[in-house]
């Protein structure tokens, strides 16, 4: 009897422990590590156009609206593959504002990758130092970051977005 | 007049080797800190690999912003904190000390606690 009364609430608390750990790490996908401003105000940056210094995006411009923001470079092939679907998504959502940021890329190579495959964003920033990037938490392209009106950022992809991910992820919060 | 050149040059060469072993010093103390802070972080496009460890793009640009914000006089904890804004706690090998980690840290103590009643249970009864 009075193993019982010692054994009990050793054997409830392993329980309590192991759902309690269940629940810490349910769907932790150590591929996919959680993003750490999801859900949070879209962070400070200023950054010229690709086109013109003079032009300038700050985030104050892009307030009041829903924005795609995607990091990008002429040097990432993973950025190639998803291009085609910016001007999908500019088609079937012209309320939506695209501001790509081109990340740590010579302004000529920039522009010539633009110009081969065609531009898609309203603007394009500059990101020559990465620091932008850094801001945002990217650490590899291309990223790609949801904004509702009030500046916050409602979803975030890593990697390159594909037709799915359009449909079943990106559109439906739009 | 000789004897006062000879100070002069003396006390120059004196407070220079002063002020280079000094800077080296310093030098020194920065990158051994980097590299302890760095061995803590996570490199988030490798697998299994420590900042310091991996000559990835993202580790080699965080390696010199850890370099930047400690030269800049910035302590390793606000240093931490800044990237875990940026890229989660992921980022730490080791888990932050707060309410929502609080059972993994603790975890191991009750799982160590129920052990001893285990086999205090164990041995009591084989004695009996």
């Amino acid at each position: 009897m009075s193993r019982i009364f010692i054994l009990t609430p050793l054997i409830v608390l392993l329980i309590i422990c192991i759902f309690s750990l269940a629940y810490l790490l349910s769907g932790k996908d150590p591929n996919k590590p959680p993003s750490a401003l999801l859900n949070k105000d879209v962070p400070i940056f200023e950054s010229s156009s690709l086109y013109n210094s003079k032009n300038v995006i700050k985030t104050k411009d892009i307030k009041n609206k829903k924005t795609l923001i995607n990091f990008f470079a002429s040097w990432c092939s993973p950025c190639k593959i998803e291009h085609p679907l910016f001007f999908e998504i500019r088609k079937k959502h012209p309320e939506l504002y695209l501001l790509g940021f081109n990340h740590k890329d010579p302004t000529s190579d920039a522009k010539k990758y633009l110009e081969d495959d065609g531009n898609p964003y309203h603007f394009v920033g500059v990101d020559s130092d990465g620091l932008i990037a850094l801001e945002f938490g990217v650490f590899g392209l291309p990223e790609t970051y949801l904004l509702n009106e009030d500046g916050v950022i409602i979803y975030k992809y890593m990697g390159p977005i594909t037709k799915d991910i359009l449909k079943n992820e990106i559109e439906p919060l739009l | 007049m000789k004897s006062s050149h000879f100070f002069k040059i003396l006390n120059i060469a004196v407070l220079s080797f002063i002020f280079f072993t000094f800077k080296i010093y310093a030098i020194e103390s920065i990158d051994e800190r980097v590299k302890n802070l760095t061995l803590e972080l996570r490199c988030m496009t490798c697998q299994n690999q420590s900042i310091y460890d991996s000559d990835a793009e993202f580790s080699n640009d965080i390696k010199k912003i850890v370099k930047q914000k400690l030269q800049e006089g910035e302590s390793e904890r606000d240093i931490k904190k800044f990237l875990v804004e940026r890229y989660g706690e992921y980022i730490l090998f080791r888990p932050l000390m707060n309410n929502y980690n609080v059972f993994l840290w603790i975890f191991p103590f009750i799982l160590l606690i129920f052990g001893v009643f285990f086999v205090l249970i164990k041995t009591k009864r084989k004695k009996v």
